[in-house]
């Protein structure tokens, strides 16, 4: 089986991600592995296991997200691709889904393309839909369990209001979620493996798209509104004394 | 003195056995010989003094159970003096000359301490006999949930039996002879007073019959030693030429716990740690000749102490016990010891610091962790959230970098940036930097240093962790990039000397770094409040509240790098009254956290390592246990927590801080 987990490079989690002059700004925070798209490429890798295959990792980025892409492969996946060009700085979902689309074109198709159920930058967790969408493929999102069956994929969904099996034919484009299992770390002779691996980088000429022109563009950028905070000790010579002047202060802070 | 037909048929008995030693011997060459690593003889030369006073005066196997090694010194300075006896004894056999007779004073005195010897030795051993056999304790043997070859169960016994009976047989034999010969020549000598007692039995005696008992008594004796020199190299009794060695040969080391470099930018290299035993360095083969199998490490070892399966004793003698069943280094080093096991070390150096030959059980283990970590991906799954944290945000806390000088807010800590040539550059460490604890600990040193006008600066968001925790997992390539990405900017700040608030800080830039070209001038945070203290930079309120302290020594501070009386300077200069533990200094008792540990739960034990400890603290009266490390300071203050708050657990520096005018 042909899998492609879609990966995208995001600021890590610990990162004070703030709006300066409009733009956004991590600071020096080092970029990583989108951590929804590492149960991606678990999903994928654990397919794969079941299977048999290989598992091509995909990302749309920057030279840089060259690292993203060794974290995928340092985790078991077979190929890596970055689809890099200067034109496309400015892309929103369904932009990155035309030219994921036409990656997964190029790399000549698969029988399964998997995301991770969203970004950490942007949140939107479009992608996958649109991809399908671009494709033409049936989009099954948000898969907590995946089991193939010859020509046909069946998924468990994990709702908010329960979970719910699903199924359609490959080649289909999944999304999946955190109980698909805690993502591999890599090992240590896989990182060696991945640092060596040189990976293709293709221009939009080279997958025959265009710059897609965003349709949804961003106009303004805020900071949220900084919170001040302050702690005041309550004194009191007994615990039951402490407790009625917090009490006070409560009820007079409006609190309860 | 021996007739023709003895003096062929010895010859002929010392080649038959010389050749059976030898061949012996050509087996363990072999064995060592397929270590990694070269022999450095020229290390011997260096080492001469060392060598006196490790091999001469057995002063390594005085620092543990000094009743024993007394009776090992008897045996020990014994044979020392019998090698000019024996040799003595052998010419006289063929020429009938007496060499100490006729050497003059020499001669006369060395009868004597020969006289001395013989009485030493059977005595020494005769008490050690008692000792194994009838008293048998149980520090001699390992728990039946080790790791331990089946056949050394029984065979470590039945070695002390046969090398027991052959001391007591050479020893005996050569007294009794030379009594017969004193007896013969029918007159005492004064110089060899409990010979001439005995020879006093014998007078009377027919001459021919004390004859025979002569030519009977050199057979026993020097024939002891003929017969038992093949069986030489598969005893532990090896350890007389092994020990020497391993003192003289062992690698430079910085300290017990410098760990070997790897270059992780070499590709050529296939195999990282030990898989096998071929994988150690010849050394850590070498060293399972030298174990004498008095388990004094495993004693020592806070994971063994507490119930885990870790016997670093177990080790040695598994190594060793396998050759001696025909093995050769292309085993398994996991035949050895249990996964557990390796998982149980906390690198606390106990094992190294306290073996009288010079062993290193700590050193196998932290490569077979190499090995597991890097090759087989196989660690505790707990460990990936430090190494994921020091992959990704440079510190096993996972903090931002963004975040580093948050513990110095409201107080005037100057970065590099800001004092570019400073004094002395303190290397905070992720835990005082980052852990809520331990940043009172930076936030009191601060104090110290900011009311001394000490002219310092931090690297604020520029340090990293230094890769302690990963190099003591096994993960060498994590340790690789910190420590080349740290001693990059070091040498850009090239500080005239650095201070840190961690001692695995310390151990780490200063013995672990050189190999990376970063060469420092590295003290403890204790050492710095002590210059300041004799400089008058700081002074202290001497009247505040009658704390006891007792001061719990880190394993990295103390062990591994030897600084044991700036902590406690420290505290008496801030008019503290200190109670020593029953383990402290270099014997000081591990606290749990260290190789790792802090980052995983611990193995599976009867007890914790932090109780244990903690307990031990108690037990001095103290109310207050004083550390110099954040692990420690976790460790303790865990432990107290567990026992209801029972002691306060503070770094020095708080206390420092708190006393200061």
């Amino acid at each position: 089986m042909k899998i492609i987990a879609c990966i995208k490079q995001v600021p890590d989690s610990e990162a004070k991600v703030k709006a300066e002059g409009g733009q956004v700004s991590w600071g020096d925070a080092p970029l990583v592995i989108n951590p929804f798209d590492e149960y991606a490429v678990e999903g994928a890798l654990q397919q794969k296991e079941i299977s048999g295959g290989t598992v091509t990792a995909l990302c749309v980025g920057p030279e840089s997200a060259k690292e993203a892409l060794k974290h995928a492969l340092a985790m078991g996946a077979d190929e890596a691709v970055l689809v890099s060009d200067a034109t496309l700085n400015d892309l929103d979902t369904v932009g990155a889904a035309k030219v994921l689309a036409a990656a997964i074109q190029k790399i000549g198709g698969a029988d399964m393309v998997v995301f991770g159920r969203q970004t950490l930058d942007n949140g939107a967790g479009l992608t996958p839909a649109q991809t399908a969408r671009v494709l033409g493929w049936p989009m099954l999102g948000l898969a907590g369990q995946i089991k193939v069956d010859g020509g046909s994929v069946q998924v468990e969904r994990v709702l908010e209001e329960g979970r719910q099996s699903m199924k359609a034919n490959l080649p289909a484009v999944l999304s999946v979620v955190q109980s698909i299992g805690e993502p591999r770390y890599p090992s240590f002779m896989g990182i060696r493996k991945a640092s060596k691996a040189t990976i293709p980088v293709w221009s939009l000429s080279d997958i025959g798209a265009s710059a897609p022109a965003p349709i949804v563009t961003r106009t303004e950028l805020m900071n949220p509104p900084a919170q001040e905070t302050a702690t005041e000790m309550i004194t009191g010579e007994t615990p039951a004394e402490i407790a009625e002047k917090l009490a006070d202060k409560i009820i007079a802070e409006k609190v309860l | 003195m021996l007739t023709l037909v003895e003096k062929i048929l010895f010859v002929i008995a010392t080649l038959v056995s010389l050749y059976f030693t030898y061949r012996g011997v050509m087996k363990i060459v072999g064995h060592i010989s397929s270590g990694q690593g070269k022999v450095d003889w020229s290390l011997i030369w260096k080492r001469i003094g060392d060598l006196i006073v490790k091999v001469g005066l057995f002063q390594p196997v005085f620092r543990f159970r000094l009743g024993p090694s007394i009776l090992h010194g008897l045996i020990g300075w014994g044979f020392l003096s019998f090698l000019l006896i024996n040799l003595a004894d052998l010419i006289y056999a063929y020429t009938g000359f007496k060499l100490l007779n006729n050497t003059g004073l020499f001669g006369d005195v060395y009868r004597l301490i020969a006289d001395v010897a013989n009485v030493a030795i059977v005595g020494g051993i005769l008490a050690m006999v008692f000792r194994r056999f009838i008293l048998r304790p149980a520090t001699l043997s390992t728990r039946d949930t080790t790791l331990l070859n089946p056949k050394a169960r029984t065979g470590i016994m039945r070695d002390s039996a046969i090398v027991a009976t052959f001391i007591f047989i050479h020893n005996t034999m050569r007294f009794l002879g030379e009594s017969f010969g004193l007896a013969l020549a029918g007159h005492a000598d004064s110089w060899q007073p409990s010979i001439s007692a005995v020879s006093q039995l014998w007078a009377g005696v027919d001459a021919n019959v004390l004859v025979a008992g002569e030519h009977i008594a050199f057979w026993l004796s020097i024939g002891a030693v003929v017969a038992f020199l093949p069986y030489f190299p598969y005893s532990k009794h090896i350890h007389l030429f092994f020990a020497p060695l391993n003192f003289a040969l062992k690698p430079e080391r910085k300290s017990i716990g410098e760990l070997s470099y790897i270059n992780l930018d070499d590709q050529s290299i296939e195999q990282f740690g030990a898989a096998k035993m071929k994988d150690l360095g010849w050394e850590q083969i070498m060293d399972s000749y030298a174990c004498i199998m008095c388990f004094r490490c495993q004693e020592v070892c806070p994971a063994y102490n507490t119930g885990k399966l870790l016997s670093p004793a177990a080790l040695e003698i598994n190594k060793r016990y396998h050759f001696n069943n025909g093995g050769t280094s292309d085993v398994p080093m996991l035949d050895l010891i249990s996964e557990e096991a390796v998982w149980a070390c906390t690198s606390c150096g106990a094992c190294v610091d306290i073996c009288p030959v010079g062993n290193e059980p700590m050193r196998d283990i932290l490569d077979i962790r190499r090995n597991l970590s890097m090759m087989e991906s196989a660690f505790p799954k707990q460990l990936e959230t430090a190494f994921k944290g020091m992959e990704r945000n440079q510190n096993p806390w996972n903090v931002s970098q963004g975040d580093r000088m948050k513990w110095a807010e409201g107080m005037s800590v100057p970065t590099i940036e800001q004092n570019a040539e400073p004094e002395i550059l303190w290397w905070v460490g992720c835990a005082p930097a980052t852990d809520a604890r331990a940043q009172k600990t930076a936030q009191a040193f601060a104090k110290i240093l900011n009311t001394a006008g000490v002219n310092y600066a931090v690297l604020g968001k520029n340090e990293s962790c230094t890769g302690d925790s990963a190099r003591r997992a096994g993960r060498e390539d994590i340790f690789f990039g910190l420590a080349t990405q740290n001693v990059e900017i070091l040498n850009e700040v090239a500080p005239k000397r650095i201070v840190t608030t961690c001692p695995h800080c310390l151990h780490t830039i200063k013995n672990e770094y050189p190999a990376f070209g970063g060469n420092y001038q590295v003290i403890h945070h204790t050492q710095l409040i002590n210059e300041l203290v004799g400089a008058g930079k700081i002074s202290m309120n001497l009247e505040g509240d009658n704390m006891k302290v007792t001061f719990h020594d880190p394993c990295y501070l103390g062990r591994h790098n030897k600084i044991m009386d700036a902590p406690r300077d420290g505290l008496k200069s801030a008019g503290i009254e200190t109670v020593e533990m029953p383990r402290n200094g270099a014997k000081s008792f591990c606290c749990g956290a260290g190789g790792a540990q802090m980052w995983k739960e611990e193995e599976e034990g009867t007890t914790r390592v932090n109780s244990t400890r903690f307990a031990e603290a108690k037990s001095t009266g103290a109310d207050t246990v004083a550390v110099g490390c954040p692990f420690c300071l976790t460790m303790m203050t865990d432990a107290s927590k567990a026992d209801g708050d029972s002691m306060q657990v503070k770094d020095v520096a708080e206390i420092v801080a708190e006393r200061m005018k």
